[in-house]
């Protein structure tokens, strides 16, 4: 098991994030940080697992493992994150149904995309294997299975050149932004909700920058020194989401992805917010650290075990939206949610390492 | 344009297809605010009163006269009902039937989400794909069910609204669906309440689902049922419906909008033009 630390701090906070954000409606929603930038904990998210392969594909002195080891890591890791998918889905559609049938309410089928799969089961089910069918809120997980899926060419250019990776990945993320590129929804109509051909700059950007930051003494330098600036965008996206202020869509200039805050394409403006974000608050945790006491340990534990409690905090936002629509929602209610919800997540970090560690299964 | 696999016509949209263009002959106008107004398929019959509301539909009737194209983007609900009797396909076929000079373009998109966070933004970016004439917009069974307070919901709503009118674009609005648990739901009435304001205010029609569903579970049910209960079966029906009842409501508005008025005569040829402003 190791030690908290600021990758595990921030991931562990990243899904509370999510998890809070994943109940609409509910109280504290508007006390995440979601609420006050461009950018949001998804991006944080994929940025640190990027950051993490970086970590993951290297032993501790820093001598990267051999290629093969690494491509065979990441694709074992892949089918796991595939396999947490099809599971999440098949138990949150049957959360739905089952909600629906003990509640005697048909309106519940119809939550969040899951009417498909009711009344076409049939192409549904293959979408559902394909993951070209998703729910609306579990759409971060197939965003994922690409990434990890197509990390280990990321990993493997970047051995040969960092700058080379980096260039490719944002070449893509260019075009992609420019020609509309996006993989299709089936069945129905639509495209990814995380485009993957976007997304994937911000998982190459967190492997990039993790090896610069072990590797160059100038590239701790200059995010010291850059950290004003990134205090500035923060400020300036404060401002935005709170007056409210965002490009229309439909009067600015084509290629018109360029210019909006769409979360499906990362946009630029949302690129650069993230960016801020990451200048203004990545000295945060060594000053707080000391401060938090066992708030450290719980977020880290949360982190290190990020798909199990990602996937058991996506059917516990799920439940949590169905006791708010049967209760009527309300401030206690959403306390009870919010408050289960969190020793639910810690609870599932320790089940897990507890049965790592009574189990303990040959490494990868 | 529209790009799906073609499916037998079923009976269903044969016998809407007879009562759609008996609509848009020119019937409609007297008949919309008649109780006596032809109706629909036997299984989704409802008064007019407590079907739809009507208002003008200027971008489509333009679209329509002018270019015999009418572009509608379908927002909300699930679209594969059974594949070949899915809402956007039926929807087409009905208003393909009913207006046989028409290319009716459907793109059908999924709007996750809650419109009083987020989904409004979605709209937008959908709305810039796709630029329709038309959008349908099924709205509020999501805000309802995460127990969204009502006021920003419709405040969120009528935000969303006003900006696809001030880009010429028409709406119309399809208010949650109906089922036995939420009849005396209070904040589930506001919702609904808050979606038929929001018409009203901007002046757009509004197909009164909630009204119309409660109009059909209240009428003595015979035949078919359904293994899980009666609100499945309702359900059911509602889903089937949603098609028939949407271009009611449309070709309503549209026999109520007056005709856009004719550009006026170009100027000859020979006579030098004029730049604008």
């Amino acid at each position: 098991m190791r030690e908290p630390n600021a990758i595990d701090f921030w991931r562990g906070f990243a899904l509370i994030t999510i998890f809070i954000n994943h109940i609409p409606g509910n109280t504290f929603e508007r006390y995440t940080f979601s609420q006050y930038g461009i950018s949001d904990a998804a991006e944080l998210f994929v940025f640190l697992a990027g950051w993490s392969i970086g970590i993951a594909t290297r032993t501790r002195d820093g001598t990267p493992e051999p290629r093969w080891r690494s491509v065979v890591r990441m694709l074992a890791r892949t089918v796991e994150v595939y396999r947490a998918q099809i599971t999440v889905m098949l138990l949150a559609l049957a959360i739905i149904a089952g909600a629906a049938l003990l509640l005697d309410n048909p309106l519940i089928l119809e939550w969040h995309n899951a009417g498909n799969f009711f009344a076409d089961p049939i192409q549904s089910v293959c979408g559902m294997a394909l993951l070209t069918y998703q729910l609306g809120f579990f759409n971060i997980l197939p965003l994922y299975v690409v990434l990890i899926g197509i990390a280990p060419i990321i990993v493997v250019i970047a051995r040969v050149s960092r700058v080379l990776a980096l260039g490719l990945s944002f070449a893509l993320y260019l075009a992609s932004l420019i020609l509309d590129w996006n993989l299709p929804s089936w069945p129905g109509e639509g495209t990814w909700f995380f485009d993957p051909y976007c997304w994937q700059l911000l998982l190459t950007l967190g492997f990039v920058l993790q090896d610069w930051n072990r590797t160059s003494p100038a590239f701790g330098r200059w995010t010291r020194r850059l950290m004003p600036l990134g205090v500035v965008i923060v400020i300036v996206g404060i401002t935005l989401s709170v007056l409210d202020i965002r490009p229309d869509p439909l009067t600015v200039p084509e290629p018109r992805l360029l210019f909006t805050f769409e979360k499906s394409y990362l946009t630029p403006a949302r690129l650069v917010h993230f960016l801020g974000v990451l200048l203004a608050f990545s000295p945060l945790y060594a000053l707080i650290a000391p401060r938090i006491g066992w708030i450290v340990g719980f977020l880290s534990g949360l982190g290190r075990n990020s798909l199990a409690v990602f996937s058991m905090g996506s059917l516990l936002s799920l439940i949590g939206q169905l006791i708010r629509f049967q209760t009527g929602g309300g401030l206690l209610v959403d306390m009870a949610v919010a408050g289960c919800g969190l020793v639910a997540l810690g609870i599932t970090a320790w089940f897990v390492e507890w049965r790592s560690r009574r189990a303990p299964k040959p490494r990868a | 344009m529209v790009r799906r696999m073609a499916f037998p016509q079923s009976t269903e949209a044969a016998r809407m297809r007879g009562i759609v263009v008996a609509l848009c002959l020119g019937i409609v106008p007297a008949a919309a605010q008649e109780a006596g107004m032809p109706a629909p398929s036997l299984e989704c019959r409802v008064p007019g009163s407590q079907l739809y509301s009507v208002a003008g539909l200027a971008a489509a009737k333009a679209a329509l006269e002018e270019r015999h194209v009418l572009r509608i983007l379908a927002i909300g609900g699930s679209s594969a009902p059974g594949a070949s009797a899915s809402y956007p396909v039926k929807l087409e076929a009905a208003l393909e039937q009913a207006m046989p000079h028409v290319d009716v373009v459907i793109d059908h998109r999924g709007l996750p989400g809650e419109i009083a966070s987020g989904a409004a933004e979605r709209l937008r970016s959908l709305v810039a794909d796709a630029e329709p004439d038309l959008v349908v917009w099924q709205v509020g069974t999501h805000d309802a069910i995460a127990r969204v307070d009502p006021t920003a919901f419709a405040e969120a709503l009528d935000e969303s609204v006003a900006w696809l009118k001030s880009h010429g674009i028409d709406v119309v609005l399809v208010d949650p669906l109906y089922t036995a648990s939420v009849a005396t739901d209070t904040d589930y009435n506001r919702i609904v309440d808050g979606v038929r304001d929001v018409a009203t205010r901007e002046g757009v029609p509004l197909v009164r689902r909630f009204e119309a569903l409660r109009y059909l579970a209240g009428r003595t049910e015979k035949g078919e049922g359904h293994i899980l209960g009666r609100q499945f079966r309702l359900n059911d029906l509602g889903l089937r419906c949603m098609a028939e009842h949407v271009a009611l409501t449309i070709s309503a508005s549209l026999a109520r909008t007056p005709a856009p008025v004719p550009p006026k005569e170009t100027p000859a040829l020979t006579e030098p033009q004029r730049a604008p402003g």
